[in-house]
């Protein structure tokens, strides 16, 4: 078995990369704060912010709480089931939780309000839109752009009562990171004998083992995680680690630059969000500018419609322009409908069955329980005259 | 003879019958099912009526519970309203979650609470920002045979009218509610919304409060909620065979003369209620 | 009562993309001003026994929030969206198949529900499902001065009395689906359908221009 990754092995990706390479990643920030857009290649991610008060944990009452959700759409590949826990979406979940809140990169006291009563929830929701591979990656790119993306709403507490500042009122403020944990994933192939970065959808379906380390840009390791059943040797894991602070450092840079380009685009008013990020020299992609829909006609449409349909067409429609009198024939209860305008002249027999029904109610008259058997049979008999009625009409 | 043809080809048997202006079971296009309206049928619950329209069977308990207002509107309480389709009613609904028939017809409902302003959700404050009432409206249905929505907005509206809220204050000892359940007062109920259910066959054929069999073999549903004074709060027509403008107002018109038949008869029978 | 506000009768700017997911056999992302809405369709592939129809594929609809899970506006939205895509889909060509239909709300500035519908009709012509027409949908809002205004935003969806959303088919500008909130009078409904009739055609324009644009090889 052969387990040093040799460097001297030429090795061709399917898409052309070189064994190292991470594909082309792009963040992109919606109208909202808090609301990111990754692209990795084809993988697409979009996570997105919420914040609430709540009540916080009793262990922990002068702390906010942090919430992930990674939403594994059925849009993102034929595989995933809406609406179920899935044991990647688990293991998805338990290492962005990992990543993110053990490595304690948010300050959650900050998040207090009243301690021990009202505390912010952070919700993180990251929906994958489109997999083709190493989506921990994406997801975490996402999830710490999101994050530092995020305003949430000031607030005062006087006594009892709490106030909410609308973002009219009081600017919002941005959470408080210390640092930004990007997880980094490694695929093996071979037992250990190939090593390939960021792996694409493909390579994951054939790959050995997986190792993602989560690092900061201070090249301190958040979490590391080895899974496929493969076992790697010190060394494996030391070039691994080696390998992910730069590209960390790299991916800092490129969320800091993306951040600072859409503050600066706020701040002049320019138009932000997915809508204007859309590609122009597409041609799958096109735009139309505000248009002006052509009202000239529009109220004499309506206006002949309704004189139109105010006279009835058909003579049979007439009969249902007044409104029928309800009966009452025991005291709560009531009958609107009964055999009315019948053209099968079964006024009586439909009446009777109606009572009959009528009878499941409490108030009736004893009398009309005992009646109860024998109208049953009535009834059968109505539905056989009904058929032979069929036969006459259309013989 | 018929029985056969109606199961080798419902569809055709259908219609046969609507190009002689008629339905199966001896309606004319335009002609609703016979309607019965009982109100006051639990005596457990706050307000209750039960309605048939035909076969379809509704049965509304209102159940008012003491809450705290949200946050977002201090001053106003709120109303839950609630659509169970149990297998009870017909075979073709499973036990579990409540499926999409019935999703789609709570939200209906909601939306119509919300359109309409039936309640002004002011009254149902007992004290603003400390105490409000719960509405929770339970719709069940016992018997399924088409056109669920009429039938539900009927018993819904039915027995808002019938609540009998107890008096709640806070007491000013202990900042605890406490609640008169011998005073009751009626909710004030503003509105009179009913809504008529429409089936389109083929391409044009319009016929009104639909059985089950019916909805199963049209290409589209509308179903059109009025108000007194001819306005509209509803107009859902989920999707199936476009209609035009002209069809649509018949509709309306149709719907109409169903609102005030409905109000009569539910006027009529409180009425009854009261002086018995 | 009869004021009707010509002047304010715009649509905000348009953008859409079709093709921009790999993994879905057709997608799509439409803007209308600052709403988006992406879809993505799959089919026809393998159905469940439980779904399947002997004679037409089965059409799952499925929308999903951009904060927290599904809930029951979320359900009573696919219903409306799914029997529109059904009667405009010639679903008898693919009997025994299953079609998917995924809607992700990216960001919601009123008119969602029209967007949505744009959205998937957009990605249903990308996926080259045969349909017997194409459907689009219009908002409009009714302010409490009885102004209509098409395509609301969502400050102006808060402030109006009433919201009607319709769907139109290409064929013969009908309507397709309608969905409304608020209460509105009889001669409102009539103009607001006019006015989404006239509204199609617009956009059935864009649909047009944006397929040629596809075809043409130059941009």
């Amino acid at each position: 078995m052969q387990i040093e990754i040799s460097p001297n092995v030429f090795v061709q990706r399917l898409d052309g990369r070189q064994t190292y390479d991470y594909r082309r990643i792009k963040v992109s920030f919606g109208a909202d704060y808090g609301c990111c857009f990754v692209e990795l290649g084809e993988t697409r991610v979009m996570a997105q912010v919420s914040c609430e008060l709540v009540a916080p944990k009793e262990s922990r009452p002068n702390e906010g709480i942090l919430f992930f959700n990674i939403e594994l759409s059925p849009m993102a590949s034929p595989a995933f089931e809406a609406g179920r826990q899935s044991e990647l979406s688990v293991k998805l979940n338990r290492q962005l939780e990992r990543c993110l809140r053990n490595s304690k990169c948010i300050d959650t006291e900050s998040l207090c309000v009243v301690s021990g009563e009202k505390v912010w929830q952070i919700r993180v929701d990251v929906h994958l839109l489109n997999h083709d591979g190493n989506l921990m990656d994406a997801a975490s790119i996402a999830a710490i752009t999101a994050l530092s993306h995020f305003r949430r709403p000031d607030v005062s507490s006087v006594g009892e009562e709490i106030t909410v500042f609308s973002p009219e009122e009081r600017d919002p403020i941005p959470l408080c990171i210390y640092h930004m944990p990007i997880s980094v994933s490694f695929s093996f192939f071979q037992q250990g004998t190939y090593l390939l970065v960021d792996p694409c959808e493909r390579e994951e379906r054939v790959m050995d083992g997986l190792l993602m380390i989560a690092m900061n840009k201070h090249r301190e390791i958040c979490s590391i995680q080895s899974s496929g059943g493969i076992m790697l040797l010190k060394e494996q894991v030391m070039r691994c680690s080696k390998i992910a602070s730069v590209k960390v450092s790299e991916i800092n840079e490129l969320i800091s630059k993306a951040l600072e380009n859409d503050k600066r685009a706020r701040k002049a008013g320019e138009r932000c969000g997915y809508a204007a990020s859309l590609p122009r020299g597409r041609i799958t992609a096109l735009k139309m500018d505000e248009t002006l829909v052509d009202m000239t006609t529009v109220m004499d449409t309506a206006k002949e419609i309704i004189q139109e349909a105010a006279v009835p067409s058909e003579p049979s429609s007439a009969k249902h322009t007044r409104a029928a009198s309800p009966v009452v024939p025991a005291p709560g209860v009531g009958q609107v409908g009964l055999g009315l305008e019948n053209s099968w002249g079964l006024e009586e027999d439909v009446d009777e069955e109606d009572e009959g029904k009528g009878e499941e109610e409490p108030q009736m008259e004893e009398q009309h329980h005992e009646r109860k058997p024998r109208r049953g049979v009535d009834v059968v008999e109505i539905s056989d005259s009904e058929e032979e009625e069929v036969v006459i009409l259309h013989p | 003879m018929a029985a056969g043809f109606k199961t080798a080809d419902l569809l055709e048997y259908y219609r046969r019958f609507l190009k002689e202006n008629c339905r199966p079971d001896g309606r004319v296009l335009l002609e609703f099912r016979p309607t019965t309206l009982n109100i006051g049928s639990i005596s457990t619950a706050d307000g209750s009526a039960l309605v048939k329209v035909g076969n379809t069977t509704i049965i509304c308990g209102i159940k008012a519970e003491l809450a705290t207002p949200t946050v977002e509107a201090p001053g106003k309480g709120y109303i839950v309203p609630n659509v169970d389709l149990p297998p009870l009613c017909s075979s073709r609904f499973r036990p579990g979650p409540p499926g999409e028939p019935a999703q789609a017809c709570s939200q209906f409902i909601a939306d119509l609470i919300e359109s309409s302003e039936i309640i002004q959700t002011d009254d149902l404050c007992v004290e603003r920002g400390k105490l409000c009432w719960v509405l929770y409206c339970d719709l069940m249905c016992l018997d399924y045979d088409g056109n669920l929505r009429d039938a539900c907005v009927i018993a819904l509206l039915a027995a808002l009218k019938n609540t009998q809220l107890p008096e709640a204050v806070i007491s000013t000892e202990t900042h605890l509610p406490v609640v008169d359940l011998e005073k009751r007062h009626g909710l004030k109920v503003c509105k009179h919304p009913v809504a008529s259910s429409f089936c389109i066959f083929d391409e044009s054929t319009l016929i009104v409060d639909p059985t089950d069999e019916e909805e199963n073999l049209s290409t589209a549903r509308i179903t059109v909620v009025t108000e007194e004074g001819d306005r509209l709060c509803a107009v859902h027509k989920p999707g199936g065979m476009s209609l035009s403008g002209q069809k649509l107002q018949e509709c309306i018109n149709r719907a109409t003369v169903r609102q005030k038949e409905i109000q009569k008869l539910t006027d009529k029978v409180l009425s009854s209620v009261k002086t018995s | 009562m009869e004021v009707c506000g010509i002047s304010n009768v715009t649509l905000r700017d348009f953008s859409c993309e079709q093709s921009l997911l790999s993994r879905p056999d057709g997608s799509s992302s439409f803007m209308q001003g600052d709403t988006s809405v992406l879809a993505g369709v799959y089919g026809p592939a393998e159905v469940k026994v439980s779904k399947e129809i002997y004679d037409r594929a089965t059409l799952e609809v499925l929308i999903q929030p951009k904060v927290g899970l599904p809930s029951v506006k979320e359900r009573s939205q696919e219903q409306n969206v799914r029997e529109t895509c059904e009667a405009s889909l010639l679903l008898s060509l693919h009997p025994r198949s299953s079609l998917t239909l995924v809607l992700q709300v990216l960001h919601d500035d009123g008119s969602l529900l029209s967007c949505f519908l744009n959205a998937a009709c957009m990605a249903l012509m990308d996926a080259g499902l045969p349909m017997s027409c194409l459907f689009c949908g219009v908002t409009c809002a009714i302010a409490v001065d009885g102004e209509i205004i098409t395509d609301p935003t969502a400050a102006q969806e808060k402030e109006c009395r009433a919201l009607l959303t319709f769907a139109i088919d290409s064929k013969k500008c009908r309507v397709m689906m309608s969905s409304t909130k608020g209460s509105f009078s009889v001669q409102e409904l009539q103009q607001c359908i006019a006015i989404s009739q006239k509204a199609s055609e617009k956009i059935f324009q864009f649909y047009r221009d944006s397929v040629q644009r596809r075809y043409s090889k130059n941009l």
